[in-house]
């Protein structure tokens, strides 16, 4: 409303000012006429041009002028406003997006570490499982030869005990002296030298 | 007196020390009743001991004449010499030898170790066949049963053999 005002203001200046020049420029030859009646007139002019109608028809052509203007800057402003909206929302998708991709990524990163990790753990644990899994397999079968190589060695003494035995108890006395005298004097024979070498230091 | 010991000879009817010991005891006695006969007046009938024939073989063997008293303490003494120092063999076998058998491993002994051995018969069924001389220090043990225990690696290699060939032993760890 202030610049309406100022433009018709200042507009109403420039034509009094022009009006002034004419009427000057008009009565130079009449030198006579009196500055004050010039003036008078002038006055009256302009109250006659700018009598209230016109003054009214220029308020209104203001308000309508003043209405599309502000009907102009409204729209802009609202395309502004949506324009700046649909960026804003565009910049703020963009940077959610950002920052949850930054989060998911930092996530994701997590993730992967901890399964990392979590996978170096199984598989120190399984190569563990492994070792004392071998180790015990090394040490079972070594027990196992070890157990194997003693019962066989027990079986094998206990067996010679049982066949001797069995062979001793079978002759018994089926075996008589008389048919072992001559193994009794070989073996007397062989060891003739022993016995009396024996009986020399005994007595 | 080892030199006295060169000289004496056992029949082989004096086997053990039990008969030496009873030689000598009838030699002892013998020599007490000729030298009571001595005492005695002449004409006195009397009768001479009958002797056995473990100191008739003695006797005959050593060549001595019981008769002569000179000889027959020579005897006494040499004799009671060797029953304390005449070497012992105490010899076991898995069952009761007969007289023939003592008396035949008795004339090895006395031909090839010493000719006054003494022997003393035992008994052990355990060694199933042969014998076990011991003497004062040693023990030699010619049994069968001391064979079968040196043999017993040749008992187990011919088992192992067996068992090799039959059924070859294998064990299968499996831990899962």
């Amino acid at each position: 409303m202030g610049i309406l005002i100022l433009a018709l203001i200042i507009v109403a200046s420039v034509l009094v000012g022009l009006l002034i020049y004419f009427l000057k420029k008009d009565s130079i030859p009449a030198a006579q006429v009196s500055t004050s009646t010039i003036t008078n007139n002038a006055i009256e002019d302009v109250e006659h041009i700018f009598n209230d109608e016109f003054r009214e028809e220029l308020r209104n052509r203001g308000r309508l002028h003043f209405e599309k203007i502000i009907g102009e800057n409204a729209m802009f402003l609202q395309q502004d406003l949506r324009l700046t909206t649909s960026q804003l929302n565009d910049y703020m998708k963009q940077e959610i997006t950002r920052t949850l991709k930054n989060e998911f990524s930092k996530y994701e990163e997590s993730i992967n570490n901890a399964k990392q990790l979590a996978v170096e753990s199984i598989e120190k644990t399984q190569a563990t499982i492994d070792q004392q899994r071998q180790l015990m397999t090394q040490q079972l079968s070594d027990q196992f030869s070890a157990e194997k190589t003693h019962m066989i060695s027990r079986f094998e003494n206990h067996m010679a005990d049982v066949v001797n035995h069995y062979i001793m108890t079978a002759i018994g006395n089926q075996i008589d002296l008389s048919d072992q005298l001559e193994f009794i004097l070989k073996d007397l024979k062989d060891n003739k030298e022993a016995i009396i070498e024996d009986i020399k230091n005994g007595a | 007196m080892a030199h006295e010991l060169d000289h004496v000879r056992l029949p082989l009817s004096v086997i053990t020390t039990i008969d030496l010991a009873r030689v000598c005891r009838e030699l002892n006695d013998l020599d007490e009743f000729l030298l009571q006969a001595t005492l005695r007046k002449p004409g006195t009938p009397m009768q001479l001991p009958r002797l056995s024939k473990m100191l008739d073989d003695t006797a005959t063997i050593n060549k001595v004449n019981l008769l002569e008293d000179k000889q027959r303490k020579t005897l006494i003494t040499v004799l009671a010499i060797a029953k304390d120092k005449a070497p012992r063999l105490h010899i076991s076998f898995s069952a009761e030898p007969s007289p023939l058998f003592i008396t035949k491993i008795s004339e090895f002994i006395r031909k090839n170790i010493d000719q006054i051995a003494l022997m003393q018969i035992g008994l052990q069924p355990t060694i199933a066949a042969g014998c076990v001389l011991r003497s004062s220090n040693r023990q030699f043990d010619f049994s069968l049963r001391k064979r079968l225990r040196e043999s017993r690696p040749i008992l187990v290699d011919l088992m192992g053999k067996i068992q090799d060939v039959s059924q070859p032993v294998s064990v299968k760890v499996d831990v899962k």
